[in-house]
């Protein structure tokens, strides 16, 4: 795989976790600290994984598989690690 | 008038309004969502506790947050004499205290959200002002 490539995976949000404002907030702030781009694809939509707005805006409720992709710097390092977050958002 | 200050290198919010209560909640509300880091400052209603804006007040906190110890800070109002009230705040403002107030055209809740979230990720104050633009045309349905 070269440094470029996208990187995807999937991560499914606890069933009594909605991807409400605050945890939301957890995992923009999260993918703010990769350097590379990260957009979350749920419910037939996509958002900018560092806009806490567009990112609330999936309106992803709980239990919902939500598409992690990264591109870029660190994009491996990135998805793997808010894949884990989005699991075990509370 | 609520002035929290931090010793960090944190872009902050000045949240004006009408209403002291919606001030108070917003900032409670984006310390929840963004984290304790990004410091708030807020003025809303007026002396005697009725709704307006208090022009003296505004100006207190925004030149509190031009010369506080953060980054810098974008300023958010919500409507009619709140935005009134910070045009003649600005006006008694120096240069320098200029150059550290982004005053942003958003959604006051919205923008609130979106600049807090992104001033605790470490962002700049350019930075923080665009996300709080953002608001403008995120849809929300």
């Amino acid at each position: 795989m070269s440094p470029s490539s996208e990187v995807v995976v999937a991560a499914r949000l606890p069933e009594r976790v909605a991807l409400h404002a605050r945890p939301a907030g957890r995992f923009v702030r999260a993918a703010a600290g990769f350097p590379c781009a990260v957009v979350i694809a749920a419910n037939g939509k996509r958002a900018n994984g560092k806009s806490i707005l567009e990112v609330i805006g999936l309106g992803a409720a709980g239990g919902t598989e939500l598409e992690l992709s990264a591109s870029g710097e660190g994009a491996v390092e990135a998805v793997e690690h808010l894949a884990a977050l989005v699991r075990t958002l509370d | 008038m609520a002035v929290v200050t931090h010793d960090t290198q944190y872009v902050g919010l000045v949240l004006v309004s009408h209403s002291g209560e919606i001030v108070a909640g917003l900032a409670g509300l984006v310390g929840q969502v963004a984290g304790p880091d990004v410091p708030i400052a807020t003025a809303g209603g007026m002396p005697d506790g009725s709704f307006g804006t208090d022009g003296g007040q505004v100006l207190d906190v925004l030149r509190s947050a031009a010369n506080g110890a953060g980054a810098g800070a974008v300023v958010l109002m919500d409507l009619g004499s709140s935005v009134l009230a910070v045009r003649a705040a600005l006006v008694e403002l120096e240069p320098e205290e200029l150059e550290r107030i982004v005053v942003v055209d958003a959604p006051l809740v919205e923008g609130a959200v979106a600049a807090g979230v992104t001033a605790s990720t470490g962002a700049d104050l350019a930075e923080v002002a665009d996300a709080a633009r953002e608001a403008v045309h995120v849809s929300k349905l």
